[in-house]
């Protein structure tokens, strides 16, 4: 394969599990959302990577700017979500918002 | 050899994202890591994707943490990780060792991609083969705006019966 492929996909699959490591042992909400944020950049470099392997830029393009807005949108809505969250609890740590447990 | 330090940077920019207190600066970070992204989406060649990410993830999305941030200065930022800092590089070492294994075991048993048939230009695939996605963009924008000003709306009613 490509050497650029493998060194994408690589770089994305890192970008991928240091986005994973955020959400699985930070408590602040905003470091979460960031989480998801890097989890996000390294799926549009495994995207980006494919397709180069499929030589279909048009296409990976054209998946990567919905990619975007997807992200966008869910960004948009979390970082409300914590503003309301904070003004609610008076606190950003997730172990504070008791009100959410079943 | 300018892709290979594009992509190193932007994995240490993710662990400075781990590594930082400040929130200011993990936001400005993850807009640094967007716009190395932008770069290495015009090296390949993919310039309307890369336009985006740098509009509106290294700008947009960037304006909207900053926004937050300040919104939420007096939270409390103490106990934010179960694990200390200095043990990031260490976890990091593992992932680059558990991405190495995966690239040299499952990356090169995938087979050589068959006879290229591109879709076509950008503005073919997009305004045409895949017009339903322009449906479901719609959609999620709308879904957007109408989450946040129901998000907010909340705020106002408690504000009038207070």
């Amino acid at each position: 394969m490509n050497k650029e492929i493998l060194l994408l996909m690589s770089c994305g699959i890192l970008l991928v599990m240091t986005g994973v490591y955020m959400l699985v042992l930070y408590r602040n909400l905003l470091r979460l959302i960031i989480g998801v944020e890097v989890v996000a950049k390294g799926v549009t470099l495994v995207f980006l990577a494919a397709g180069v392997y499929r030589q279909d830029i048009g296409l990976i393009q054209a998946l990567l700017v919905t990619f975007i807005i997807v992200e966008t949108v869910l960004a948009a809505i979390m970082l409300a979500l914590v503003i309301r969250a904070q003004k609610i609890y008076g606190s950003l740590d997730i172990r504070n918002l008791s009100k959410l447990r079943g | 050899m300018l892709l290979w330090v594009l992509l190193v940077l932007m994995v240490l920019l993710s662990v400075g994202c781990c590594i930082f207190k400040d929130l200011l600066y993990v936001a400005v970070s993850l807009a640094t890591i967007s716009a190395i992204l932008a770069l290495v989406l015009f090296m390949f060649g993919a310039n309307i994707a890369g336009v985006f990410e740098l509009s509106v993830c290294a700008g947009l999305i960037t304006v909207l943490f900053i926004a937050t941030v300040s919104l939420t200065k007096d939270s409390d930022q103490k106990g934010e990780t179960r694990l200390p800092a200095y043990f990031v590089p260490l976890v990091i070492l593992i992932f680059v060792g558990i991405d190495y294994f995966i690239i040299q075991h499952f990356m090169h048993a995938i087979p050589p991609a068959a006879i290229p048939q591109p879709s076509g230009t950008f503005q073919k695939v997009f305004w045409e083969l895949r017009s339903a996605d322009i449906l479901g963009q719609l959609g999620l924008i709308f879904a957007g705006v109408f989450g946040i000003l129901s998000l907010f709306r909340v705020v106002t009613k408690e504000k009038k019966h207070e």
